[in-house]
């Protein structure tokens, strides 16, 4: 029994209700001084707590029954994915109240309470080994960016919040739906007896039928897809983006779409490998065109935030192919994505926020050449991008090189390198043109906003708080990020060997199921037949 | 199908009296529960509803009532004696809004209340 | 190309040839690379201390010229530290490997193996041949620049340093990196450094445009690079070049079939070195690349960072002689680029221009002569070529710099004359002779090396043509710049300066309009010893033609390292083995009279047209030829309309299509969700009279519903109790 996650979970809470009884001047110094509180204490959590060397097993283990009659448990626990998860979402949480000093000026308290509430949550779906609290935290992260895009965003906030939170919530219906299918068909093989522990779950749900598992994979992709999200269901997302403040983009970039492949890895991948094995290429398909799509179309946007969105849906299919790939490269490279990804596109969306402060357009026909007026702007968002284009020696390359590399040689079946999988060369080499793609579009956007001539709003005043270039507070908040990108792109070697642990049993899962799919396509035998009959579990059986 | 008869003091005392069976009781307390169904449906004065209301009330405490001395069990009449309590109570409340929905438009007309149109 | 069509059946039967050859040449084993000493991990590290400490100038707002000593300093040591590397490898042809740390690590145990791959640096004669004159160069580079950036003290200045310091450790990754990762790393890295440095003059929009096609193409370029190295990891199970090569030689050894993959990743490889390389079809950044400032034209542009492509398929020779018909597309790429590039260059008015063309066409000669199987003749040509080019960047920088930004060849003249000028008009001299190809000079010795070499390799007899052909149209193009801009008539017009910093800028912009006080400014003695020294450098370097015994040192460089490959063709040292005989001598002896005429013939033309007789800057004898010829000098002056017609043929459609993606997401997949959204309310509508808000009908509804209820049970027990 560890409290450690237990006071991950509740420390913000604590803050969100100190903040809500205290005077609204102070609302921006305790958001700040709570999740800087929460921050060292994970990475302290992380660091002393976590054995490295055993990463793939769950620790920090804590459990409490909650609704026992449905077999429903209060469970949190970590590996190594969701522990570098659970740190990208507390760095961020001292990162977003710090760049929103200046941006939020009215109803403060309600918002560093509800970026702390919705912290909580985050780490909550992260931590959580219970099918039914993953479900509450996931769905409950959906209340407080709603407020944050409702009463805190641009001039269309009401409508994005909207189609925000019925687009995903639809989604996730859908994925309940698929769960309560696997939890039921688990409690049948359990005599009745219901449980929603993840680990059983995951044990059990395999041996559901082909036809079962390709129903239950959809609804799950139904649910944790739009979240990505992924071509087609990912137009809630520029929306969203456009209209959210600073803070709430970036939660949005740099956590909330991890929730979906997040999902994807935790759920979709070990609940129904059978028709994950037999649909990836499909999967694969649309992350590709997702990556190539989004990437033209970033090219024609105007709006450098939406632009940025975009982008965030070419960047998140290589994340998906990567974990589409069933091999160890992909997979470990996809959830680096999810970091790095988390890190330079939540600095792009910070970057663009502080212009914004300043110039309240975010359009590129009216901003343009500000390297002549905030160099250090400038050069963060150079820095920035290029680690967005995937810039070998930062961190985007490491995790797109070895998605791509995963995908290759996923089912490459010549050569020492390849690996049983279901993808091959040619998803790679289509994902690959995404790289030009991004090339084209993040140079545009650089060329237009950062080099070039000066060219500033006509009703142009100079902000009355704000200096001219990036103030202390602002380069303080990207600082951390950069050096992180830079740290993970050059040293990333210790997190990649520490993420084979929890990815390892995924892929001999999968290995598994390959082999046993060999043996039902031989001749069957009576033995096989009894062998892959379903199995009543004795009470035993069961944690 | 079988009649079960009920016991009545009666039943000793007048044997050419046809007996009173469950189905009269329940009879009598469907008959009182369409009353009120129609009053209330089709008259537009609310105390004349609330009357109505009250009506049906009592044509399933009978039904209730009856159920109970078949049984021979009390749920019944313990479940009665709540509803009475509780219309009582409502009684007061319902008239007490009846008064106040008259001081505010000068009439019982249930029409004059249809802010709720969609 | 119909050539090439014809000569499928000869190059057929290179490939049987040259796969015989590879077991004889001594490429049937493969030695493991030796621990290196520690200190040879330095080299790439100086220019990293040096870029951060630019870096740090900054932020802290330096205004001195801190940041460019500093680099010439940390640059210098790693010069002296790859001078003493070259001794250290060189001499018994050791191949050692020097460790940093492990870059990235997975451990995939459950699929058989682990991707592990280090940054950590490979010594062989390739690396140390490549890395002495990158570094040696970019040392000389940076102290012109030292002088020549200096109008932009402050904030730009330590940019400028920064940027070419991180190129320098680029370069160094990429030429010294032990795995094709790293190679990776430089190679992005460079072309990064190459896109901040044209971009220098963020202001101006032309020069951010040419930055950004520079960076977009060569990532055309690097997704074939990268998909080869995906291919070679699947093939190999690794990217390390000693683990590659050794399973190369195996392979020879055992004369085995040989994998499709690996015949496959020659042809990847090629696209990544045509792009950053600027050969044919995605040369045309390079030409717009001189945007930049000068120094970064010289050392970027010419001399280092474009040969990368050369360095790229030497480095992976062994793969490439495995494939023949991938060494002929090489070959014929490096050819009619070589052309292609000499007549644009012909035609141009920019001193810059001009030489940016030119080395579009020298490299074309480079991966000629790597088609034609000598990577040593590829690499001598880079050596010697890095140099000379260097030289005359940095001449034409000089006079760009003096003259406020002047470069058309129209406006200026007789440059050499001036006071002041004699140093960069010998260099200029010197570095055009070269060039030129003139007998006796460096450019001279390693590109009859190649076109030589064209003609003995059966089936390239019309290459060989074709880079005698470019050979004389390079000594006219080059003279033409050096008789119309340094000697004749003294002529000059101050150009409308554009160096970067504001303040500079005004005061240029004064100097510029009031013609009469415009003085040029002759260089400084910065500029002036570095062109003196690369003139020098650049004489001397044909020397190293007659040290060593396999086509000069730069041969014996390439001879040791996996580069080397024995052309059953070769010709070497004056003994003809059994090749064919050109004008009944030796091809490379034949080529020394042949090409020297050429290029004197090239040079006359030139004179003849563009030096006696002119009177003017602006005019001369080639005007009426240019009357004569209309259209075609009109449309070589205009690029062939190259980048129109990718314009059209490729940025057009795919904007067109972006445009439509932009509206299908609006309006169909988007308007997919949003028709969803209104379906429940449609139906809202139709159902929504039904809610009048008179309870007495929600009332009629319940006792209608229960009612409906009712007799639904009734009906049921009536069906049910007969059951």
């Amino acid at each position: 029994m560890s409290l450690i996650l237990l006071s991950l979970m509740v420390l913000p809470l604590i803050g969100a209700a100190f903040i809500a009884f205290n005077k609204a001047e102070w609302a921006k110094w305790l958001g700040l001084g709570w999740s800087l509180i929460t921050f060292i204490w994970s990475v302290i959590a992380a660091l002393a707590f976590f054995d490295w060397s055993d990463s793939g097993s769950m620790q920090m283990i804590f459990r409490r029954e909650w609704i026992p009659s449905i077999g429903v448990d209060f469970s949190l626990g970590v590996d190594a994915v969701a522990l570098l998860l659970i740190l990208l979402t507390t760095l961020l949480g001292p990162i977003c109240m710090a760049a929103s000093f200046t941006a939020i000026n009215e109803r403060r308290r309600l918002f560093y309470a509800s970026l702390l509430v919705l912290q909580a949550a985050m780490t909550g779906v992260f931590a959580s080994r219970d099918l039914a609290l993953f479900y509450f935290c996931f769905e409950f992260t959906l209340a407080p960016m709603y407020v944050l895009i409702n009463l805190y965003g641009s001039t269309n906030r009401q409508a994005a919040a909207t189609k925000f939170f019925l687009y995903t919530f639809t989604g996730s219906l859908i994925a309940l739906a698929g769960f309560l299918y696997t939890g039921w068909k688990v409690s049948l093989w359990n005599g009745g007896l219901w449980s929603f522990d993840i680990a059983t779950l995951t044990e059990y749900a395999s041996r559901m039928s082909a036809t079962e598992q390709t129903w239950v994979m959809f609804a799950l992709l139904a649910g944790f897809a739009v979240k990505v999200p992924l071509f087609p269901v990912h137009t809630w997302l520029p929306l969203a983006h456009t209209e959210a403040p600073t803070a709430g983009s970036v939660i949005l970039a740099g956590v909330l779409l991890k929730l979906g492949t997040y999902g994807i890895f935790r759920f979709v991948l070990p609940f129904t490998p059978v028709a994950v094995l037999q649909y990836a290429p499909a999967i694969a398909i649309l992350s590709i065109i997702g990556i190539i799509y989004a990437g033209l179309i970033c090219w024609v946007q105007r709006d450098v935030k939406k632009l940025v969105a975009y982008s965030s849906v070419s960047h998140l299919g290589f994340c998906v192919l990567g974990l589409v790939a069933l091999n160890s490269a992909g997979m470990v490279g996809s959830v680096m994505y999810m970091v790095n990804h988390g890190l330079s596109t939540g600095a792009l969306f910070l970057l663009i926020g502080f212009m914004y402060e300043r110039y309240h357009t975010r359009s590129l026909n009216e901003v343009g050449g500000l390297a002549s007026r905030m160099p250090i702007w400038a050069f963060f968002m150079v820095f920035f991008t290029l680690a967005s284009v995937g810039l070998p020696g930062l961190n985007g390359f490491v995790s797109e090189f070895l998605c791509m590399l995963g995908a290759y040689q996923s089912g490459a079946t010549w050569g020492v390198g390849g690996t049983a999988g279901p993808l091959g060369p040619w998803f790679a080499v289509f994902a690959a043109t995404g790289v030009i793609v991004s090339a084209i579009y993040l140079l545009f956007m650089v060329g237009r906003i950062v080099f070039g001539p000066l060219q500033e709003p006509a009703d142009h005043h100079a902000h009355e708080v704000l200096p001219t270039d990036l103030s202390v507070r602002e380069i303080s908040t990207l600082a951390p990020l950069a050096i992180l990108c830079l740290v993970l792109g050059v040293y990333p070697a210790p997190l990649l060997i520490a993420l084979e642990g929890p990815v390892a049993e995924t892929v001999a899962m999968y290995d598994e199921v390959r082999a046993n799919s060999a043996i039902a396509e031989a001749p069957p035998t009576v033995d096989t037949i009894e062998g892959e009959s379903v199995v009543l579990l004795e009470r035993e059986d069961l944690p | 199908m079988t009649t079960l008869e009920l016991t009545t003091l009666a039943q000793s005392g007048a044997e050419a009296l046809a007996p009173i069976t469950l189905y009269h009781y329940l009879f009598v307390s469907a008959v009182m529960f369409a009353i009120g169904v129609i009053g209330f449906l089709s008259r537009r004065n609310m105390i004349i509803m609330f009357l109505c209301t009250e009506i049906m009330f009592q044509a399933a405490g009978l039904a209730l009532i009856a159920f109970s001395r078949l049984h021979f069990n009390h749920s019944g009449d313990v479940f009665v004696i709540i509803v009475l309590t509780v219309a009582a109570a409502e009684a007061a409340l319902a008239l007490g809004l009846v008064v106040y929905l008259f001081r505010r438009k000068g009439s019982l007309d249930a029409l004059q209340w249809a802010q709720l149109s969609g | 190309m119909l050539d090439l069509l014809q000569n499928l059946p000869t190059l057929t039967t290179l490939a049987a040839e040259g796969a015989d050859a590879a077991q004889s040449a001594g490429m049937t084993s493969y030695e493991f690379p030796g621990v290196g000493k520690d200190w040879m991990g330095l080299i790439p590290l100086m220019p990293l201390i040096s870029c951060v400490l630019c870096g740090l100038f900054w932020f802290l707002g330096v205004k001195s010229k801190l940041p460019a000593f500093t680099t010439v300093l940390f640059l210098g040591v790693s010069f002296v530290l790859t001078v003493a590397a070259y001794f250290q490898i060189h001499p018994e042809g050791l191949v050692q490997r020097v460790m940093w740390f492990n870059w990235l690590a997975l451990d995939t145990a459950s699929e058989g193996g682990g991707l592990y791959i280090d940054f950590a640096f490979y010594f062989d004669s390739l690396t140390i041949l490549w890395m002495l004159f990158v570094s040696g160069l970019a040392t000389l580079i940076a102290l012109y620049a030292s002088e020549y950036m200096a109008d932009d003290k402050g904030p730009g200045y330590c940019r400028f340093f920064f940027a070419f310091s991180l190129f320098v450790f680029a370069m160094s990754c990429l030429v010294m990196g032990d795995n094709l990762v790293l190679l990776f790393l430089g190679w992005e890295g460079v072309g990064l450094c190459s896109y901040l440095l044209i971009g220098y003059y963020f202001k101006k929009p032309s020069a951010v445009e040419a930055a950004k096609k520079a960076f977009i193409m060569n990532r055309i370029g690097d997704l074939g690079l990268l998909i080869g190295i995906m291919m070679t990891w699947t093939q190999f199970g690794s990217l390390e070049y000693s683990e590659i090569f050794s399973q190369i030689a195996d392979l020879n050894a055992s004369g085995e079939e040989i994998p499709w993959a690996i015949t496959i990743i020659p042809y990847l490889f090629m696209i990544g070195a045509f792009g950053k390389s600027a050969q044919l079809p995605l040369y045309t950044w390079l030409p717009d690349a001189m945007e930049g400032p000068t120094p970064v034209s010289a050392l970027i542009h010419a001399a280092t960072m474009v040969t990368a492509g050369v360095y790229l398929i030497a480095r992976m020779y062994p793969f490439f002689v495995l494939n023949p018909t991938a060494l002929a597309i090489v070959a014929w790429i490096g050819g009619l680029t070589a052309l292609l590039a000499a007549t644009i260059g012909m035609a141009q008015f920019d001193i810059k221009r001009i030489m940016a063309y030119s080395t579009v066409s020298q490299l074309g000669y480079m991966f000629l002569g790597l088609g034609v199987l000598t990577s040593a003749g590829g690499a001598f040509h880079v050596f010697t070529h890095a140099f000379f080019k260097a030289t005359l960047f940095l001449c034409c920088g000089a006079v760009m710099h003096g003259f406020a930004g002047q470069l058309d060849l129209r406006k200026l003249s007789g440059v050499m004359k001036m006071k002041g000028w004699g140093i960069v008009g010998i260099a200029m001299l010197v570095g055009c002779i070269n060039l030129a190809g003139l007998p006796f000079t460096a450019g001279f010795f390693s590109k009859d090396m190649i076109i030589a070499e064209a003609f003995v390799t059966p089936g390239f007899g019309l290459l060989g043509w074709i880079a005698l052909l470019t050979a004389g149209l390079t000594a006219y193009y080059t003279f033409r710049v050096f008789f119309r801009v340094f000697i004749g008539p003294v002529e000059y017009e101050p150009g409308d300066d554009h160096h970067g910093a504001e303040e500079s800028q005004d005061h240029h912009e004064e100097e510029a309009h009031d013609h009469g006080h415009f003085h040029p400014h002759a260089p400084g003695w910065a500029i002036n010893a570095v062109l003196a020294i690369l003139a020098v450098a650049s004489i001397l370097v044909a020397g190293v033609y007659f040290m060593g015994d396999h086509g000069g040192w730069a041969g014996s460089m390439v001879h040791d390292s996996t580069a080397y490959y024995e052309s059953p063709y070769a010709a070497h040292d004056g003994e003809a083995h059994g090749s064919p005989a050109l004008f009944g001598l030796d091809p490379h002896k034949a080529m020394y009279y042949i090409s020297g005429v050429v290029a004197l013939v090239g040079i006359l033309f030139a004179w003849f047209l563009h030096l006696a007789g002119r009177k003017t800057a602006a005019t001369s004898r080639a005007d009426a030829l240019k009357v004569k010829l209309g259209p075609i000098a009109r449309a070589a002056e205009n690029k062939w309309y190259v980048d129109e017609i990718y314009n059209a043929i490729i940025r057009v459609p795919l904007l067109v299509a972006s445009h439509i993606f932009a509206l299908i997401d609006k309006l169909i997949v988007d308007g997919l969700v949003d028709g969803a959204g209104w379906l429940p309310r449609g139906v809202a509508k139709g159902l929504r009279p039904s809610q009048n808000g008179i309870f007495q009908n929600y009332a009629t509804g319940m006792a209608g519903g229960l009612a409906l209820l009712l007799i639904i049970v009734w009906a049921m027990s009536m069906t049910g109790g007969s059951g």
